[in-house]
């Protein structure tokens, strides 16, 4: 009896925290499918309506942002799976002079805001003359903190054991970090991913300001063209752009749902 | 279509006008711009600037977009600090104290210095030029300016049995004609406020700063270190403020400024204060008839002046200077200042541009364009002083805490008097 009751009451709080988590973008699918009156005005059998994205769509060269935000991205998570992957299996593997310090240098970037550096790392890119190129954007972004550290925790819990017995067996460095590290880490590298992923491909102000060509600019840059605060701001179109925009990641994170959920509760379960 | 008509227009236009036939050296222009109205003003500015250089082969010039304003002057000063600032940005008006503390900005009456120039400067509203001086010089030159009108629904005010063609003028009809116009359902729920004046955030200190004005008082002065916040004339307006909600004309608590057109076209409230930059959004959606006036005002009318100034960068050679002057020139040439205000709603700067068949035509078409302009005698400037950011604060601050019920008026105009005095102390 007693757990009948409990059962019911944590699926109660459930739904009203799905309901929470949801009625925004319920909101914004609504508003982005029907005309700009009936953005506060839910009336059932309002005419559905597609103009909004097609005007969205129009604002702004979005084809072109989208593929310079897939390339940017692509950038980005390659370096940065390469770069923490090497950095996290040396900390980890080999014994070296003040790496303990090293590691703490590392961890206090984590410490510093992006945005405090903003002047400094445009002047970095504006030496080397990559202001306004998509690899300019990444620079900053090839290698992160986070991810080192991430990586540096999950490879120490990988057994010894297993990778003295590879080396026995003949492995070298390379060999042990390729079949013994990385495919244990398997559902640190895919959390890390969507991570990395979705703040890049939501990451605004760095390139904006680094950037001058639409040949450049990534999709965000297209969308803060709705945010028009002076004049009356158009909800319609505003959601139809965003859904226009986050539609890739929410359609990839539902067609991978399982394997991202699987790999979770293995990792929880470890 | 239509946009090409318009650029059609205005290669016509200029090549007419002939001044842009210019023998200048070559010079490559990037001009930084910021976008706070609908859609077609990216387009617009594209279109323009095309015609620009299209007109001057010898310069080469690259619109920017930059976000919105703020993005804008980060995205400049940036720039600027890294030795490769923009030649050419419309920034803020008011940042017109920041940019010179960074020294990133060459007075423009330095570059435009022959008798001609200076009266192509005269040419323009003095209520504009009023933010764009400094010392004695003229650093900016106005561009997408705007003021907040009276906004109301002439159905609401002839159901109330008022005039519609008598909006009120005045902080007492404000709140007579407003107890008229509040409708309540059988609850007793208002469905229907008689005002909506957005207290909340930039928008609302904007909006604060008309009443100021309209009681024979301004906020800030040409100094740049002078905040006015504790006066009479402030706490007069505070108070007129609270009275509204109280005596039930308009909702209690902080109103916000982005969802007030929202608000007036829904018909939960019969009139607003916002900018004339709405002109157009609400033309386009208004399912009822509305008309404009002039800011309801304390002893007389008194509006605030906002929006965007052409500034020239510091870091540039002779030739990049004379491209961005005669660059601006034709921006704000009568037939491209027409052209824009006709695309965003600002108000075109020059009384030369309003001369224009274009712009004749809009005006006829809809004439609510024509009372920001002839409120522009009564207008002051926005808001602005070194350390703009932080001093503005203190005065946002003042008027939210007051408005939610959280503090007097007297006592939080003071406390926001010192603050600002704090940041002011070391410039004066």
């Amino acid at each position: 009896m007693k757990k009948g009751m409990n059962k019911i009451l944590w699926s109660t709080l459930g739904l009203l925290l799905a309901a929470v988590w949801g009625l925004p973008f319920l909101y914004s699918v609504w508003t982005a499918f029907h005309d700009e009156i009936y953005s506060a005005n839910f009336v059932l059998n309002a005419p559905l309506t597609l103009e909004n994205f097609f005007e969205a769509w129009r604002a702004a060269p979005f084809a072109l942002y989208f593929l310079n935000t897939l390339i940017l991205i692509t950038i980005v998570l390659i370096a940065n799976l390469v770069l923490c992957t090497l950095v996290a299996y040396a900390f980890v593997r080999y014994r070296f002079r003040w790496s303990g310090i090293l590691f703490a240098l590392i961890m206090v970037q984590l410490l510093v805001s992006p945005e405090i550096l903003i002047v400094e790392n445009y002047l970095t890119l504006s030496r080397i003359g990559m202001i306004d190129t998509i690899l300019g954007i990444s620079l900053p972004y090839l290698t992160s903190a986070f991810g080192i550290f991430l990586l540096r925790q999950t490879f120490m819990t990988v057994p010894v054991s297993l990778d003295e017995a590879a080396q026995i067996e003949g492995a070298g460095a390379w060999r042990v970090l390729w079949n013994i590290y990385v495919p244990l880490a398997k559902p640190i590298y895919l959390a890390y991913a969507l991570v990395s992923i979705s703040f890049h491909w939501n990451n605004f102000l760095w390139p904006l300001i680094v950037t001058n060509s639409p040949e450049v600019r990534p999709v965000t840059v297209g969308l803060s063209v709705f945010a028009t605060v002076e004049s009356g701001v158009e909800w319609s179109l505003v959601n139809a752009a965003t859904l226009m925009t986050t539609a890739p990641l929410i359609i990839a994170f539902i067609i991978f749902q399982r394997q991202f959920v699987a790999n979770f509760m293995r990792a929880g379960i470890k | 279509m239509k946009t090409s008509t318009r650029f059609l227009t205005s290669c016509c236009a200029a090549a007419v006008m002939g001044v842009h036939a210019t023998s200048l050296s070559a010079a490559d222009l990037e001009f930084y711009f910021p976008v706070g109205v609908n859609a077609p003003a990216v387009d617009t500015i594209q279109a323009l600037t095309d015609t620009w250089a299209a007109l001057n082969p010898q310069h080469t010039v690259e619109a920017v977009y930059a976000g919105n304003y703020e993005e804008t002057t980060t995205k400049a000063l940036t720039a600027a600090n890294a030795g490769q600032p923009p030649q050419v940005a419309v920034l803020l008006s008011i940042d017109l104290f920041t940019l010179i503390e960074e020294d990133v900005v060459v007075p423009i009456s330095d570059i435009a210095h022959t008798p001609e120039d200076q009266e192509w400067i005269d040419g323009f509203y003095d209520g504009f030029m009023k933010d764009a001086e400094f010392e004695g010089k003229t650093y900016a030159i106005p561009f997408q300016r705007s003021t907040p009108v009276y906004y109301y629904n002439k159905d609401a005010f002839r159901a109330a049995g008022l005039d519609p063609e008598a909006p009120p003028t005045t902080w007492d009809e404000m709140i007579e004609m407003g107890k008229a116009l509040t409708v309540k359902d059988s609850n007793g729920n208002v469905s229907q406020w008689g005002t909506r004046i957005p207290t909340l955030g930039l928008g609302g200190a904007w909006l604060f700063g008309g009443l100021v004005v309209s009681k024979g008082d301004v906020l800030t002065t040409q100094t740049g270190v002078e905040a006015r916040i504790d006066t009479p004339a402030t706490i007069a307006s505070l108070e007129f403020l609270l009275e509204l909600s109280e005596q039930g004309v308009m909702a209690p608590g902080g109103i916000s400024w982005g969802d007030t057109p929202k608000a007036f076209l829904e018909g939960q409230t019969a009139s607003m204060w916002t900018s004339t930059g709405n002109l157009s959004f609400v033309e386009e959606n208004a399912t009822f008839d509305w008309g404009v006036g002039f800011l309801p005002g304390g002893d007389g009318p008194g509006a605030p002046i906002g929006g965007g100034n052409f500034y020239i960068f510091s870091d540039t050679t002779d030739e990049e200077r004379e491209a961005a002057l005669d660059f601006i020139k034709f921006m704000t040439s009568p037939e491209n200042a027409a052209i824009w205000s006709i695309a965003t709603g600002y108000v075109a700067p020059r009384a030369d541009a309003w001369e224009t068949p274009e712009m004749k035509a809009y005006s006829e078409r809809l004439p609510q364009a024509l009372v920001a302009l002839d409120q522009l005698q009564y207008a002051e400037r926005e808001f602005a002083t070194f350390q703009r950011a932080k001093v503005t604060q203190h005065l946002v601050d003042a008027i939210e805490s007051v408005v939610t019920g959280n503090a007097e008026p007297a006592e939080a105009l003071r406390a926001a008097q010192e603050g600002a005095d704090a940041v002011l102390g070391e410039y004066k």
